[in-house]
């Protein structure tokens, strides 16, 4: 049949263009349905106009034919466009944008559209999360746009683009079936007398046809009326997606029909032109300035925008003292606890924040005002801590702004964020603490502490740091004052003037990693931490906060056990983590010193870091804490149901195979991207541990810091709870680390929140501590 | 010699790839097109603020004209039926204008603003509109005869 050829004989319709699409065996039995159809309606019309039609136009009107021809056109039209139309198929996603997701994502995002909870997909095939009402095809192995259903009628997917096309199939094949017997019917009922004749018995047969399809036909076709009514797919109305439930994507029944049959036809994404680009990228680079407001917001910026306005105003009265590096006030009591205050409200906004797909990864970036010659200072450290306090999704950007950092002469994310933990810890009061050691190491075992207490440690900058240096205490009753951010950036803007530090100062950092890891570096620097510090982290600082002395229990009950696990998985990664940060021009000895010592059974990098991490907060939530702060934060929320990191490593795709093959690769631009995070994430559980490990040494509680704990915990509890429930109902798989580099939304706070649970710093003296989130706060030991 | 003149002119052209930005979907009104305007902190450094916003402002804008249901698409899709869809070889949907004056905006915006910065923007397009890619380049500096040659690799051509 030359029709039948003809549809069988063009296998390429449904096939994609060029790059997207490997080439598909040829299956021959795919064409069989869609030949079938054509048979049939070319064959059975053909036929129709052939025998019945010239009687008819004879006795009734040359309207008769006139109208069958046109709707068989229509039909035909309608068939050709559903049939050899690209259905909306996505391309691959190129390797760039899915570094990291392959290995740590979970297999699902979660996305808010009108306030209903949709989950995206991660299609392993096509390398992205799958937009919402996209689906994967098999037949055609593609994802597709508003995917409705593969046809094998058509031989092709039926998707945003062409399914207007194939609705109006459905009409027209309707109506023409219903026209072909009507007027066949009209034909035989003219001629019962004659019905041996040639034409008539033609006639009968296409009726027959006509009749058989007509009931599958006009099914389908009721069917799809419904769908467009009700504004769904039939990928949708079959999988039940919407049953009992509320539909996102509809607009109302008039809404939906006008959107089907009036919008604009959607653009194909493959096969486009793709012009060269023209512009070129020279440097030098065009910079922006950054204001100090800019500054300070950038600092407090986590999504909180109730902190911007505090913190800018306070910033406003800085800004005056930038010449003199006047101390700050000392920080007033009822601003220690601004996150328990706004609890409420920036949980909901949290939520929300959470609940929405990041849109990208969001570390934020610090860069101080004044300009270190030929350097460009960014602080990590805060970011990062936000970041993981938040559970953004962490993702390239993050790793870059770390690699950016790390590449720094001076590695400056977390190490600096520890050192300024051990800087700020003399502050409080602990005798040994130097006040002006200029960027030296500063006291007796607490090299580079020469920051004050800083509860935001974002200026990771060693020029910040050699500035708190010579200017300790005015960086300490800076960080003292009331707000988180306003503190950090003060004290920021005090150390802004400083002159930059010689690099040694990035090594400074790397020193104060090292000694803290030992406990009694670890007293003064809790001392120094003011019962308030561990307050100043609001609403998306305190699950950091928790978070860390979860992580700080965990850690010291998880030294010994675990140390020589973790050590095992270490080696190959801090390796890596040295390669990865080696671009930068490293400080010296001392950072390699750090990284190598072995009293730290150093946390693979990256999602092994956070693997580990979490799965010793876990790990230590069932298990009672050492010091007896349990009830408090078992309030927050079942440690038990949130393993986010175990489920996502038992139920995504998580080759622990690739991962050693990945950490020691030297750095492409992808790789140290991650190496960057896994770095980060490193120091982060170095940090922990040792602020662990030192809170272990004290032992002593204090009732001020349970009161505060508990507050804290139930404020961060709260908003927790729901949200690792709502991850956790939706996708098995995808709550998140809470600590992880690769934040999801949603799901960094209950798994921070299960984390936090348990774990309680203790003690009378004040130690300071850096939390995972990088967040440093106060333990009274 | 050789070498040294190579050297120097890497050291005037270097800028290579660092990274690339992901600007998602913002899905919170639908399957419309849309795109998140918040400021990714990676960029905090290299482009101001309210300039990266104003661009995704404006290329959301576009793709709300795009979509839009109105006159000029019913009137298409009318004319369309009637020449059983023939009509598209002549003519450019409304969606394609719009796409094309959505490639014009980009090119501009790239050579005014972010090529200055070190920075290109990737027409959402050609990801399936799935995400705004912006490509970070770095100054590479004197970084020599080695790998941080290529300095105009566009995006686009990755």
């Amino acid at each position: 049949m030359p029709s039948g050829s003809k549809s069988g004989g063009a296998p390429g319709p449904t096939s994609p263009p060029h790059v997207t699409s490997p080439s598909r065996p040829l299956r021959p039995s795919r064409y069989v349905p869609v030949s079938a159809a054509t048979a049939f309606l070319v064959g059975c019309t053909t036929l129709f106009f052939c025998f019945t039609c010239p009687w008819l136009s004879e006795q009734f009107s040359v309207a008769v034919p006139i109208y069958n021809g046109v709707m068989f056109l229509f039909v035909l039209a309608n068939f050709c466009m559903a049939t050899f139309m690209d259905p909306g198929i996505f391309p691959r996603a190129e390797e760039d944008e899915d570094k990291e997701d392959d290995f740590r994502a979970p297999l699902y995002k979660t996305v808010e559209i009108r306030g209903i909870q949709v989950r995206m997909k991660w299609c392993s095939t096509c390398r992205f999360y799958r937009p919402p009402r996209c689906s994967h095809c098999s037949v055609c192995d593609n994802c597709v746009e508003d995917f409705d259903h593969h046809c094998p009628w058509v031989n092709n997917c039926i998707g945003r683009r062409n399914y207007r096309y194939f609705f109006l199939f459905l009409l027209s094949l309707t109506a023409h079936i219903m026209g072909v017997f009507g007027f066949g019917l009209l034909f035989i009922l003219y001629h019962t007398q004659q019905l041996d004749r040639v034409h008539s018995a033609v006639t009968m047969a296409v009726m027959c046809v006509a009749g058989l399809f007509f009931i599958p036909v006009a099914g389908l076709t009721g069917f799809h009326i419904v769908l467009v009514a009700r504004g769904r797919t039939t990928n949708e109305q079959v999988t039940g997606k919407f049953r009992g439930g509320v539909n996102p994507f509809t607009n109302g029944c008039w809404r939906n029909v006008s959107h089907v049959l009036c919008s604009s036809q959607a653009p194909r994404y493959l096969g486009r032109k793709r012009k060269a680009q023209a512009v070129v990228v020279q440097p030098p680079f065009l910079r922006p300035q950054l204001s100090d407001a800019q500054l300070a917001a950038k600092v407090l910026d986590n999504g909180i925008q109730g902190d911007l306005h505090r913190s800018k105003s306070s910033l406003e009265m800085m800004e005056s003292q930038s010449a003199d590096a006047e101390p700050p006030p000392p920080p007033k009591p009822e601003l220690r606890y601004p996150g328990l205050s706004r609890g409420p409200g920036s949980h909901s906004e949290e939520s929300s924040l959470l609940n929405k797909a990041p849109p990208t990864p969001t570390m934020f970036k610090y860069r101080p005002t004044y300009s270190s010659p030929g350097k460009n200072h960014t602080a990590l450290t805060h970011a990062y801590a936000n970041q993981m306090s938040r559970g953004d999704s962490l993702k390239e950007s993050s790793s870059s702004s770390l690699l950016q950092s790390s590449q720094q002469p001076g590695y400056r994310s977390e190490p600096s964020l520890d050192g300024r933990e051990g800087g700020g810890g003399g502050e409080r009061g602990v005798s040994d603490r130097p006040s002006g050691a200029p960027g030296g190491p500063p006291g007796p075992g607490i090299p580079g502490y020469s920051l004050g207490g800083r509860s935001y440690p974002s200026f990771s900058d060693p020029t910040v740091l050699s500035g708190v240096a010579s200017r300790s205490s005015s960086v300490r009753s800076a960080h003292n004052a009331p707000p988180s951010e306003a503190t950090t950036s003060t004290s920021y803007k005090s150390l802004a003037n400083q002159t930059p530090p010689p690099p040694r100062n990035g090594s400074l950092s790397y020193d104060s990693l090292l000694t803290p890891s030992e406990s009694p570096d670890f007293e003064p620097a809790g001392q120094e931490m003011s019962p308030g510090r561990t307050r100043t982290p609001v609403q998306g600082y305190s699950s950091p906060f928790l978070s860390a002395q979860i992580a700080q229990q965990r850690e010291a009950e998880l030294h010994q056990p675990s140390a020589p696990s973790a050590s095992l998985l270490s080696s190959p990664h801090r390796a890596a983590y040295l390669r990865g940060s080696a671009s930068s021009p490293p400080p010296g000895p001392e950072r390699e010193r750090l990284l190598q010592d072995p009293a730290q059974p150093t946390p693979p990098p990256h999602h092994h870091h956070h693997h580990h991490h979490h799965h010793h907060h876990h790990h230590h939530s069932s298990r009672p804490p050492r010091f007896s702060r349990p009830p408090l934060l078992s309030d927050s929320g079942p440690p038990p149901p949130a393993y986010p990191y175990r489920t996502r490593s038992t139920d995504t795709p998580l080759p622990p195979s690739t991962h050693p093959p990945r950490s020691p690769h030297p750095p492409p631009l992808g790789k140290s991207l991650s190496y960057s995070s896994a770095a980060a994430a490193e120091m982060q559980y170095r940090l922990v541990r040792k602020a662990s490990a030192s809170a272990g040494g004290g032992g002593i509680q204090a009732p001020k810091d349970e009161v505060q704990m508990k507050s804290y915990s139930r404020t961060n509890g709260q908003p927790r709870s729901p949200l690792s429930q709502s991850p956790s109902s939706s996708t098995p798989s995808s709550p998140s680390h809470p600590i992880s580099l690769s934040t999801r939304p949603g799901q960094a706070y209950p798994s921070a929140a299960s984390s936090q649970s348990p774990a309680h710093k203790p003690g009378g003296g004040v130690k300071k501590v850096t939390g995972v989130g990088g967040t440093t706060y106060e333990i009274s030991v | 010699m050789a070498t040294e003149f190579h050297n120097l002119q890497e050291l005037r052209h270097s800028a290579s790839l660092a990274n690339k930005v992901f600007i998602q979907r913002d899905y919170s009104e639908g399957t419309v097109c849309k795109f998140h305007t918040k400021f990714p902190s990676e960029l905090d450094s290299r482009i101001e603020r309210t300039l990266f916003e104003d661009t995704v402002k404006t290329l959301n804008n576009f793709y709300a004209e795009a979509e839009k249901i109105g006159g000029q698409s019913y009137l298409e899709g009318c004319l369309a039926c009637a020449t059983a869809y023939l009509i598209f070889l002549c003519i450019e949907t409304r969606y394609e204008k719009v796409l094309k004056k959505i490639s014009r905006y980009i090119q501009e915006q790239n050579e005014k603003i972010y090529a200055p910065r070190g920075l290109l923007i990737t027409d959402p397009v050609e990801r399936g509109m799935r995400v705004i890619e912006i490509s970070v380049y770095e100054d590479r500096g004197s970084s020599g005869s080695t790998s941080g040659s290529s300095s105009t690799t566009s995006s686009s051509g990755q």
